[in-house]
């Protein structure tokens, strides 16, 4: 077995051993509605972590995604607030709005040649800005609006006892799945992130690429704005700010290297299940929500140091086989003389 | 300038009056460059000819300031890009490999022209394979299509490059320095894949600083000098000398690939006991005397790298024992660099230099004990250390402040051993000293290297490069799959009997 899915396999161990735990710790954890809030958690930032998961593997970083969430969501709620446009039709030109962040993103990225951090953080910091500076407000203040349009409502419900947002985010998986591993896209990827000089004199369209993978995370969180802005029935302003830590974590976890070429779609998913059920595991078992940040950064680094270890192990079977191959190489070349 | 009846033109390529100059210096000047149909052509010349400018502005990864180039009867405009020159077919296999870790070797070979199925564009991932297979079974090279990069050799990594080539209909490939890291027996293997590309009607232009190489290949040679175009050779006129004397306009002197070893006496400076570290060398025993060039020799992969990076401490080792002076030395970089250890790594670019700052910095960083006082650092002293090291080892140019990313591949490695040789140095270790660098630069070197040894520094050298071995070294040391094989200490020595033992050929035998 290689080392990369023995890797997986220990994380759906965890995820199943981690539930036995919380079973046994809660009996109200193993409901039908807990499980499926819990998935609809795992959805509303998950669909982010599929975007998240192509700029990883392209050795990018986007910190901007939880100004996206707050600035489409405002765009949204001033539609509701303001217009009698249907929602039908401006939840696609909120999304396309997100698209177009990641598109401005990865172009200043590629055509200024500038550090991916920095202009994500810049765009984090005026799309905060704007999304105050639009937010509906009443006597100077900003209001808390309360969404009462049920069109856009429908967007938290489920059908059946599933969550909408769940059945939306399993789709987006196995589409984007596809996208990774079927299509020159996700091959240029892939050839991007691993060796970026190599995918240029191979003739790969490396800025294309680049801001492809920034418009698709675009994409994905003003998607998920109009998800979360739903679920709450309300929207304000700080929706989503800070939310990139959660995004990061689960594709880090699911087995994504931040220094790109290595990572896929199934172990974001199993990455997005475990975040969720940690922090749906820390309110079971009555624990402060506070924690929450503290256990995931930590486990962002135990994560990190794991699979630094783990490379460095595999690279080294590679280069053992390689010196044994060679030494039978000399070897032949010796006994034909 | 393109005509319709092309594909009769025996002229594959034609560059005429090619000008190239970065930020007011001209690299490339006047430049008429022609290739044939189906020929091996090598282009020769000293680092900083515009052998790789010429190459990039015909690959269009650097756009021409002027000239014309015509490749197959399509005028190449001034600004084209890498996929048209591809999509013309021109290849290139570059010296670091440009293949993607992660992806198999037949994604690779179809990386931005995979097969897709009708409909969504999704990749038809059997149908690439089978192309792949078919493809490598063609020139039956050792390969599988399935295969992740990451667990090919180097030499396998490089017939990928040429597939990559050859799958998008080139018709021609240019190799720069193909050799240069490969084993004697893998050189061979591309050399037949040379010749049978040239016979399938590929033109190949070989970039090469092996004399014997381009000597044995080639139908053609093409001298660059200063950015200048010296002359083009035909078959007949080429002789090693005469391609050497091109390039710097001056002849070498005598026999340098055969000497007379005679063991230098006196005390050990450094003594290596039964050396072993498991899967990379075993039992490695020598004693250095003072003054004295060791080579140690052997393929890529015999364990020499790895040898004196145990002892200078980078790597751990599993066994045995180093005396330093006589007495038991633990090795560690820091304690080396303190007892005077120097160790000029094998690759200059990842290892050696710091490209994006100062030459004085560069100098000054293994120095520090010496030019700072109380953590800070006297930018006098390293000045002066700095310029100590431009005379003693004639770096040009003559610039402390120039970051060194700026400088030729020799001038790099020049600051590289200078950061060392401005220390009192008892022990000087080098991994291949001259990987990369012209000829002059080279001469250069290997006095610097022997004025050392007169001055008493011990050095131990580690190189590919047989004929510097033997015109460099005192005593040769053979490592084969991790042991030592082979010393060759007094007598006569030929480059020949090095490369004998090395790949295992016992002395004695025939051939």
């Amino acid at each position: 077995m290689s080392v990369s899915s023995l890797r997986r396999l220990i994380l759906i161990l965890l995820l199943f051993v981690l539930g036995a735990v919380l079973s046994i710790a809660n009996p109200k954890f193993l409901t039908l509605g807990n499980l499926m809030t819990l998935l609809q958690e795992a959805a509303l930032y998950g669909i982010i972590a599929l975007g998240m998961t192509f700029v990883l593997i392209t050795a990018e970083i986007d910190i901007s995604i939880g100004a996206i969430i707050a600035f489409t969501s405002m765009i949204c709620v001033n539609f509701l607030v303001h217009t009698q446009i249907p929602v039908v039709l401006f939840v696609p030109i909120a999304v396309a709005v997100g698209t177009l962040i990641g598109m401005a993103n990865g172009f200043f990225i590629t055509r200024f040649k500038l550090p991916d951090f920095i202009v994500t953080l810049a765009t984090r910091g005026i799309l905060s800005g704007l999304a105050l500076v639009i937010a509906v407000k009443e006597g100077g203040f900003v209001s808390n609006v309360y969404i009462q349009n049920p069109a856009y409502l429908w967007f938290g419900k489920e059908i059946g006892p599933t969550h909408i947002v769940t059945i939306v985010f399993f789709v987006l998986a196995i589409g984007a799945h596809f996208l990774l591993k079927h299509t020159r896209f996700g091959t240029n990827v892939y050839a991007t992130g691993a060796n970026i000089n190599a995918a240029r004199l191979s003739g790969v369209n490396t800025d294309r690429t680049i801001i492809g993978v920034y418009a698709l995370v675009g994409t994905c969180a003003s998607l998920a704005a109009v998800f979360i802005s739903s679920r709450m029935m309300t929207a304000m302003p700080e929706l989503g700010i800070g939310q990139e830590m959660d995004v990061i974590a689960s594709v880090v976890i699911g087995g994504t290297a931040f220094s790109g070429g290595i990572g896929d779609i199934p172990g974001t998913v199993l990455g997005v299940l475990f975040l969720a059920l940690i922090k749906n595991g820390i309110l079971k078992l009555g624990i402060s929500p506070f924690v929450q940040p503290i256990v995931i950064g930590g486990l962002i680094v135990v994560t990190v140091i794991v699979d630094t270890w783990y490379r460095r192990l595999a690279e080294r079977m590679i280069s053992q086989a390689a010196l044994r191959r060679r030494a039978a190489a000399n070897a032949a070349v010796a006994a034909k003389a | 300038m393109a005509t319709t009846n092309t594909q009769a033109s025996p002229i594959l390529l034609e560059c005429h009056n090619v000008t190239k100059s970065y930020s007011g210096v001209v690299v490339l000047k006047d430049v008429d460059f022609s290739l044939k149909r189906a020929e091996i052509h090598a282009l020769v010349g000293e680092n900083g000819a515009g052998k790789s400018t010429l190459i990039k502005v015909i690959t269009g990864v650097t756009p021409r300031d002027s000239g014309t180039i015509v490749f197959d009867g399509h005028d190449l405009p001034i600004e084209h890009t890498k996929s048209a020159a591809l999509d013309l077919g021109i290849g290139v296999i570059y010296q670091e490999l440009s293949l993607i870790n992660g992806l198999t070797v037949a994604q690779n070979i179809f990386l931005t022209r995979e097969p897709l199925l009708p409909g969504l564009g999704l990749i038809n991932y059997k149908k690439m394979n089978a192309d792949a297979q078919a493809l490598i079974d063609k020139y039956h090279f050792p390969l599988k299509a399935t295969s992740p990069i990451e667990t090919l050799s180097i030499a396998q990594r490089q017939l990928v490059e040429i597939l990559k080539a050859l799958s998008g209909n080139a018709k021609l490939i240019i190799m720069d320095e193909p050799t240069s890291t490969l084993t004697s027996s893998e050189t061979t293997l591309l050399f037949d894949i040379i010749r049978q590309l040239k016979a399938s009607g590929v033109t190949v232009v070989y970039i090469s600083h092996r004399m014997e190489e381009v000597y044995a290949l080639s139908d053609r040679v093409t001298v660059l000098r200063d950015g200048k175009l010296v002359t083009v050779l035909e078959k007949e006129q080429i002789s090693p000398a005469e391609i050497i004397r091109l390039m710097i306009g001056r002849k070498l002197t005598a026999d340098e690939t055969k000497r007379v070893m005679v063991r230098k006496g006196g005390e050990p400076v450094l003594e290596v006991k039964d050396l072993t570290s498991v899967g990379r060398f075993y039992g490695i025993s020598f004693a250095l005397a003072k003054g004295e060039i060791l080579g140690l020799a052997g393929l890529v992969g015999s364990g020499r790298t790895e040898v004196v990076r145990a002892i200078f401490g980078i790597d751990p080792y599993d066994k045995g024992d180093v005396y330093l002076n006589g007495k038991p030395y633990q090795p560690s970089v820091s304690r080396g660099i303190a007892s005077g250890f120097g160790m000029v790594p094998e690759d200059r670019r990842q290892q050696g230099i710091l490209a994006t700052i100062p030459m004085t910095r560069n100098i000054g960083i293994t120095n520090l004990d010496t030019i700072s006082k109380f953590s800070w650092v006297s930018e006098r002293k390293e000045m002066a250390l700095c310029h100590l090291g431009i005379d003693l080892l004639k770096i040009k140019p003559k610039n402390p402040d120039i970051n060194v990313g700026n400088l030729s591949g020799g001038n790099q490695q020049k600051v590289v051993v200078g950061k060392w040789l401005v220390r009192n140095l008892k022990v000087l270790i080098i991994d291949e000293p001259t990987a990369g660098i012209d000829i002059g630069a080279k001469d250069e070197l290997y006095e610097t290297i022997q004025r050392l040894a007169r001055e008493g520094i011990s050095v131990i050298c580690v190189s590919s490069d047989l004929p510097e071995l033997v015109r460099l070294t005192d005593r040769i040391i053979v490592l084969r799959e991790g042991r030592m094989v082979k010393e060759f200490a007094e007598g006569h020595v030929t480059e020949v009997d090095v490369l004998k033992a090395s790949s295992g050929i016992l002395e004695g035998g025939n051939q």
